[in-house]
């Protein structure tokens, strides 16, 4: 491989889970309307930040957080800073533990993935309900956050290999 | 899996756990979230969510097809289990509604003949403009939907969205060849309504569940409704044409009406943005081209139709 292709391939390997973030909020805005609008689509851009901020900071810098967050305000047509806020403190709070997680089973990273998105879920419902000065129902909200922690294992396992095989090894 | 977290110094960050970096950044979001509180409609914003929901839509676009695609062969799939079912279904209304068309033919015809014989005035056709869904905020609270025609295919901040069904909602957001449209189950959104057979005006609040209210004013007489009339659109404030079908009644609760959209968002796929223009004020009426009396009437004939939608 040329010192150029390298180059190139080491870049795009850095920037491969912002790419994903990215990739996460263009699905949240299509109009997939799992099993006619029953099942709501899962936050996926929850889980890349989740992942990384767990497995490899230095992937997913604050900088790409905050960026994918206000990509998705623009895109949702929320009020703008909403999902960077949420993004960054959910980032802030599992970096923290992130001593914790490291070797841990993937049992129990699920079960720390649970309670950051009840997190997520607790301030994204107060801002919003702070915003528009009543309190919000939250059914719609519980069932995309449950559908987001049922889909975890498997965007953990993938997103595993990529990091194992693909950002780190390669 | 300690295989995973090794530091290794090649990611997009340099520095492994840049706390300062993070805290600050979430002050920034902050402060962007009181701001835009403060100043919505402020330009710089409209034109970054317009920017970036131009440069989105081929993108969304793209993305639509297979999705269209694969819900359609789903879809399909579940037709097949019911085919019985829905053919019998079918049958039967098609019989009510062609009891229904020979009325409506006769009640056109009735019309026509009154319309001869008073002096009247139709109110200007709305030009429907056809438009595909390509995108939808999939959040908790925020309802919308992305539709591919912008400005270019002169659609404006404002105007209603329909589908066969009924009112689909507004547009809030007019990019150059893609709009956003607020749902009427949004929190945003108002739309003023009346409940026909009841003559009774009101407000439908959007409150992110599926059926949003109809709120009355705070003097309005004790409003009956009975569940199944229809709700259709009021025209008041002269935002969205008048009678555009919204939905039924469904059933009352404390301080309102809730009702039964027409629309089911989640087979929404293709809608028609209503270009409807509010017939303006016309103060040189009757003799031909009488001098106008009280002053330029240009300036109030401007205001009164470039209104802006009233929100909120």
């Amino acid at each position: 491989m040329g010192y150029r292709a390298e180059t190139l391939f080491r870049l795009l390997k850095a920037a491969a889970p912002t790419m994903l973030g990215v990739l996460g909020v263009l699905i949240l805005a299509a109009p997939i309307r799992l099993f006619e609008g029953f099942a709501p689509t899962p936050i996926l851009p929850l889980v890349i930040v989740f992942f990384w901020s767990v497995y490899g900071p230095d992937y997913l810098p604050p900088l790409s957080v905050f960026v994918i967050g206000l990509l998705q305000d623009l895109l949702t047509g929320g009020p703008l800073g909403l999902w960077p806020a949420v993004y960054l403190v959910t980032q802030y709070i599992v970096m923290s533990q992130r001593a914790y997680f490291l070797g841990r089973e993937q049992k129990v990273v699920w079960l720390g993935f649970a309670l950051a998105s009840i997190g997520a879920g607790l301030i994204l419902w107060l801002v919003m309900s702070l915003l528009s000065g009543a309190l919000l129902p939250v059914r719609h909200l519980m069932s995309q956050l449950a559908v987001t922690v049922l889909i975890y294992p498997l965007f953990g396992v993938a997103f595993g290999e990529l990091h194992r095989r693909v950002l780190v090894e390669a | 899996m300690d295989y995973l977290g090794q530091d290794r110094r090649e990611g997009l960050g340099r520095r492994a756990h840049s706390r300062t970096t993070l805290v600050l950044l979430i002050l920034v979001s902050v402060l962007l979230l009181l701001s835009s509180l403060y100043s919505a409609q402020a330009s710089v914003f409209k034109k970054a969510r317009e920017g970036v929901m131009d440069a989105a839509s081929p993108v969304l676009s793209l993305i639509a097809g297979p999705v269209a695609y694969v819900n359609g062969v789903m879809g399909s799939v579940g037709d097949y289990f019911n085919v019985m079912e829905q053919n019998k279904a079918l049958r039967e209304e098609n019989a009510e509604l062609r009891q229904w068309m020979n009325e409506a033919l006769e009640l056109r015809e009735t019309v026509a003949t009154y319309e001869a014989l008073q002096n009247y005035a139709a109110p200007p056709e709305a030009q429907p403009i056809s438009a595909f869904v390509i995108g939808e905020s999939n959040d908790a609270f925020a309802r919308s939907m992305i539709v591919n025609a912008g400005r270019a295919n002169n659609v404006e901040m404002g105007q209603a969205v329909v589908n066969d069904a009924g009112l689909v909602g507004r547009i809030v957001e007019a990019g150059g060849d893609a709009s956003r449209v607020l749902l009427l189950t949004d929190i945003q959104s108002r739309i003023p309504v009346y409940i026909e057979g009841a003559d009774v005006e009101g407000i439908l609040v959007g409150n992110t569940r599926s059926n949003p209210v109809i709120s009355f004013t705070a003097s309005a007489d004790d409003v009956e409704a009975e569940p199944g009339q229809r709700v259709l659109t009021s025209g008041a404030g002269g935002a969205l044409p008048r009678g555009l079908p919204v939905g039924t009644v469904k059933g009352e609760i404390r301080g309102g009406i809730t009702v039964d959209l027409y629309a089911n968002y989640a087979r929404t796929r293709m809608v028609r943005v209503i270009n409807y223009a509010f017939p303006a004020i016309d103060h040189v009426t009757g003799e031909g081209d009488a001098a106008p009396e009280d002053g330029p009437p240009s300036a109030s004939d401007q205001s009164a139709a470039d209104q802006p939608p009233a929100e909120g």
